[in-house]
């Protein structure tokens, strides 16, 4: 039914406009709350690659065909056994038993979206890994993710994917029981539109000159009752701070007793006792003496290498903040460029839409000369989105997957200040480095003895293990080869979840592991 | 339990079927309870006597029921009342485009035992409020995946209702899971003893609500328009007719009023689809939220009902927005909780407060929440919303102080619609 309908970007600018949504805007809708046309699209062009038709890695699918990935491969040699049948929603039971397990879950899968495109491939990944066929083949995606692969292989495809930083990030995923971690490989990740829950500064310390001059030359006095109800508190808030920074030397307002003092001279302009407006203006004051800065993070960003030698080359991320970094440095009110977005507040319709073309000619002006200091055209959208999101912006800078643990001392050092999460992190790798010592297909019965050595081996020699690493090698020797359910469902969730986030470049992902233990149900998030 | 008769359904359990679930029944881990009847005993309780029940088929309900039957649950209840929209499509995965219109229930419970084999699920086509105590006695547990606080209010106060000391079997174990965008929460209320749903209504964010005279006078967003046209205007319009939001026809009659007050003022922003998502107070959605909910509410279902490893105390909260984070906590149970901690809520006022007062005072307050509120004494009605007759004999009270009608520390019963229980406040005055 949705082969009828638009491309998702023709059919949601329709959102913006008048008409009924149609059959793929309805379907999406309730995603598009949150990622909007840009999101879906990015979604539509991506090509993930699965490797190993798992409980896990099919649960994880799910939760990207349904939001409508564009194509994505399961690439698992191995046929349906009976144990595959039993936890693997994308199986038909027993009749599944014996077939290729990735042509049944790719067939399974696209039930839940004709929009989306599967392919299983039935090749092993030493086959692919090891040929320049394969290896091209594998750049081809747009991020490939791996569940319970063997470690051997992992860090092969790990370094290979590594080399180079146009290829595909990967998503490695471990699980064995009621524990589990997965890990984002990326070179780096930036993110314009981070979806923050605060808003942008609307710069009443440092008015714009129109907003000032209209603030000054307001005649309250004499103004209607009704009118002066009415005047939203921006506009009294400018006003006000305007007058006190006259009689006190230029100062806004800094001691507790100013504070106090500004509030009553807030109110002391009321016409009527109970005027909304001046209320309002009151609980806001602090917007007055609270600067409009920089946030540290994003004056971080203007000395990042990557953005003071800024090339025609590089992506319009470096080239958008090294302009953000002039504007900063260069304009008079050396903070981030305005924005019109404004919140609601006592007013009348006048004076609010008044205010708030007041604040977009402003914005406009302001992007205006922001584009001035770019190097290389960019997208307008692009421009938009940046400038409306330039105090929230993200940079991550990742490592590659087992970097962070060659540093044995750094690792028996978090061991001791986070020993619950790296404590499940160090059986889980104790296990995978256990499995690829034994033989393939052959059943795996760690002892707490043997796990605790490999643990050992991968800290430096005498390294204390807390008892929290009883409690997560207890778990893994009781549960070696467990792929349950409930835990593949929620890794399911939140790896899709990272991964939607990558792809789209909205929301922010993690850098680093994310851990799970759901016999506590908590995560953590190791850096 | 009828097991007999399962076992004549059923087909059999291939050999390896449970080997990823058995790997926790067969022994316990370093966290698991000593008492723990690992092996034979614990799989048959689970396989063959649990009965559980599952509390909405949508979002987390397609979910949980297909985690529970992975997991070896095989007498699987499900209610829902709705039917199948295709804006659901996107992530309750357990239905097809054919299956629009449809009852939820329905197509869930077949669609599950068609895939896991075995598993009987028994749908019904309803609301939670159709069935009464002995219904929900038969099952071991419940689990809710529901988009209503009212809803939730109502399973929770009956089943803490339910407990009954002297009968064990009483205690039903309720799992509450909720999504909201990026956003979610995951919890386990054993009724009577940790905090029940009533004990954290205060952690609910307030609905926005626009005051009426922005609406009809000063509107500024372009919401402030589409609560004219769907609060003022269709009514006015349409005496007669429900505004249905649902219907298309509907929410586009309402775009075109929204779009013209919008122009009239010069605002800007109106939209069919912000039309939609006001009047239908749309919340956002994705399967993979949902999927992590619902796994975390089914993995305390197996955990009590197996005793394989501890479960949860007793709330987990999940934001995804940024990285990956959660927050697991025991929520405090409330002493003075209406539900279920037998003390009465104490409010005091101002010795001239009228019932009009008390009234708007009950309705602010965000840990009781209710919109219609009748009061009475033991001896007296102090005014009750409805039936009509009752409302006018009763309305003269509204400016009487509330002193004149009860006295320092009387209790007042507050009784209301939306409210799934008696709620007793006790009155002190200050001078």
């Amino acid at each position: 039914m949705l082969h009828d309908a638009k491309d998702i970007n023709s059919s949601t600018t329709a959102i913006a406009t008048e008409a009924a949504p149609d059959n793929k805007t309805r379907r999406y809708d309730r995603q598009l709350r949150l990622w909007a046309a840009s999101g879906q699209s990015a979604l539509e062009s991506s090509r993930i690659l699965v490797i190993s038709g798992t409980a896990t890695s099919t649960s994880i699918l799910k939760n990207l065909v349904l939001p409508g990935i564009g194509h994505f491969t399961i690439l698992d040699p191995a046929k349906v056994t009976p144990e595959d049948a039993g936890n693997n929603f994308f199986l038909e039971g027993s009749d599944s038993i014996g077939k290729f397990r990735a042509e049944e879950a790719v067939r399974l899968l696209l039930e839940l979206n004709d929009g989306v495109d599967g392919n299983a491939d039935l090749k092993g990944l030493d086959e692919i890994i090891d040929s320049e066929r394969g290896k091209e083949w594998l750049s081809e995606f747009s991020l490939v993710i791996a569940h319970n692969l063997e470690q051997k292989v992992t860090e092969k495809l790990s370094h290979w994917l590594w080399q180079d930083s146009t290829r595909p990030p990967l998503v490695v995923v471990r699980s064995a029981g009621f524990l589990a971690e997965f890990y984002i490989q990326y070179h780096e990740h930036a993110v314009i539109e981070s979806h923050p829950e605060t808003a942008q500064s609307l710069q009443i310390d440092k008015p714009f000159p129109a907003l000032l001059k209209y603030a000054t030359s307001l005649d309250f006095e004499n103004m209607d009752v009704t009118d002066h109800g009415h005047v939203p508190f921006v506009i009294i808030l400018v006003r006000v701070l305007e007058e006190w920074k006259k009689a006190h030397v230029g100062n806004p307002p800094s001691s507790y007793e100013d504070k106090k003092e500004f509030k009553k001279e807030i109110l002391a302009m009321r016409k009527k006792i109970d005027a909304e407006n001046f209320e309002e203006a009151e609980s806001q004051a602090y917007r007055a003496w609270t600067p409009s800065k920089v946030p540290s993070d994003i004056h971080a960003l203007f000395s990042d290498p990557q953005v003071t030698n800024v090339t025609p080359t590089s992506a319009p991320f470096y080239h958008l903040v090294h302009a953000l970094s002039r504007f900063v440095e260069e304009q008079p009110s050396k903070t981030l460029p305005l924005t019109s977005t404004l919140p609601d507040m006592k007013s009348s319709t006048d004076a609010y839409i008044q205010l708030q073309n007041m604040y977009k000619q402003r914005a406009e002006e302001e992007k205006e000369i922001l584009k001035g200091y770019l190097k290389v055209p960019v997208d307008a959208d692009m421009v938009d989105a940046f400038v409306k999101n330039s105090h929230a912006l993200k940079l991550l800078r990742g490592k590659r997957y087992g970097q962070a643990e060659e540093n044995k001392v750094a690792f028996a050092e978090n061991l001791q200040t986070s020993p619950k999460a790296y404590a499940i992190h160090l059986a889980l790798s104790a296990l995978s480095s256990f499995a690829s010592k034994q033989q393939q297909g052959a059943p795996l019965t760690p002892t707490e003895e043997v796990l605790t050595s490999e643990a050992q081996a991968l800290l430096p020699p005498g390294a204390d293990l807390p008892h929290e690493f009883a409690d997560a090698v207890g778990e893994a020797i009781r549960t070696p080869t467990a792929d349950l359910p409930n835990v593949a469902a929620l890794l399911g969730g939140l790896v899709a979840q990272e991964v939607i986030k990558v792809i789209t470049k909205q929301y922010i992902p993690i850098n680093g592991y994310c851990v799970v233990d759901m016999i506590d149900m908590s995560t953590a998030v190791l850096g | 339990m009828a097991t007999a008769e399962l076992t004549t359904t059923q087909k059999p359990d291939w050999a390896g079927r449970y080997f990823h679930i058995d790997q926790v029944l067969n022994s316990g881990g370093p966290r698991t309870d000593p008492q723990f009847a690992a092996g034979d005993e614990v799989k048959k309780f689970l396989r063959e006597t649990s009965k559980i029940l599952v509390i909405g088929a949508g979002g987390l309900g397609c979910e949980i029921l297909a985690n529970l039957a992975l997991t070896g649950f095989k007498d699987i209840h499900v209610i829902d009342m709705d039917t199948i929209d295709i804006s659901n499509l996107n992530r309750q995965f357990l239905f097809r485009p054919k299956d629009v219109g449809h009852s939820k229930a329905n197509v869930a419970a077949e669609f599950i035992m068609k895939r896991v084999p075995g598993v009987k699920v028994t749908p019904y086509f309803g609301k939670i409020q159709d069935k009464g105590e002995d219904y929900y006695m038969q099952f071991h547990l419940v689990i809710c995946g529901l988009d209503s606080v009212e809803a939730r209010r109502w399973i929770n106060a009956t089943l803490v209702n339910m407990v009954d000391e002297s009968n064990p079997d009483s205690l039903k174990p309720m799992i509450d899971g909720g999504t909201e965008g990026f956003k979610g929460q995951a919890r386990v209320i054993i009724p009577t003893v940790t905090s029940c749903y009533e004990c954290s209504l205060d952690m609910l964010n307030k609905p926005t609500a626009f005051p009426i005279c922005t609406i009809a006078n000063t509107p500024r967003l372009p919401e402030h328009c589409i609560e004219w046209a769907s609060v003022l205007e269709w009514p006015k319009v349409f005496a007669d007719k429900k505004l249905d939001t649902d219907d298309p026809e509907h929410i586009g009659w309402l775009y075109k009023v929204a779009a013209a007050r919008a122009a009239e003022f010069k605002i800007e922003g109106v939209t069919w689809s912000l039309t939609q998502g006001v009047v239908k107070n749309i919340i956002p959605a994705i399967a993979s939220t949902n999927a992590i909910i619902a796994a975390a509410c089914c993995n305390e279902a197996f955990k009590i009902a197996t005793s394989s490893a501890a479960y949860l105390n007793n709330y987990f909260m999940l934001i995804g927005t940024e990285s990956v984070y959660s927050y697991t906590f025991e929520h405090e149970k409330r002493a003075d909780c209406p539900v279920c901690g037998g003390e009465a809520v104490d409010i005091n006022l101002k010795s001239d407060t009228t019932v009009e007062q008390l009234i708007d005072i009950l309705i602010e307050k965000q840990d009781i929440q209710i919109k219609k509120p009748s009061l009475s004494t033991s001896t007296k009605q102090i005014y009750f919303q409805a039936p009509p007759q009752l409302e006018q004999a009763t309305r003269p009270n509204l400016e009487k102080k509330v002193s004149e009608l009860v006295p320092d520390g009387g209790d007042i019963t507050v009784t209301a619609t939306t409210l799934p229980f008696n709620l007793s406040i006790r009155i002190t005055y200050s001078s």
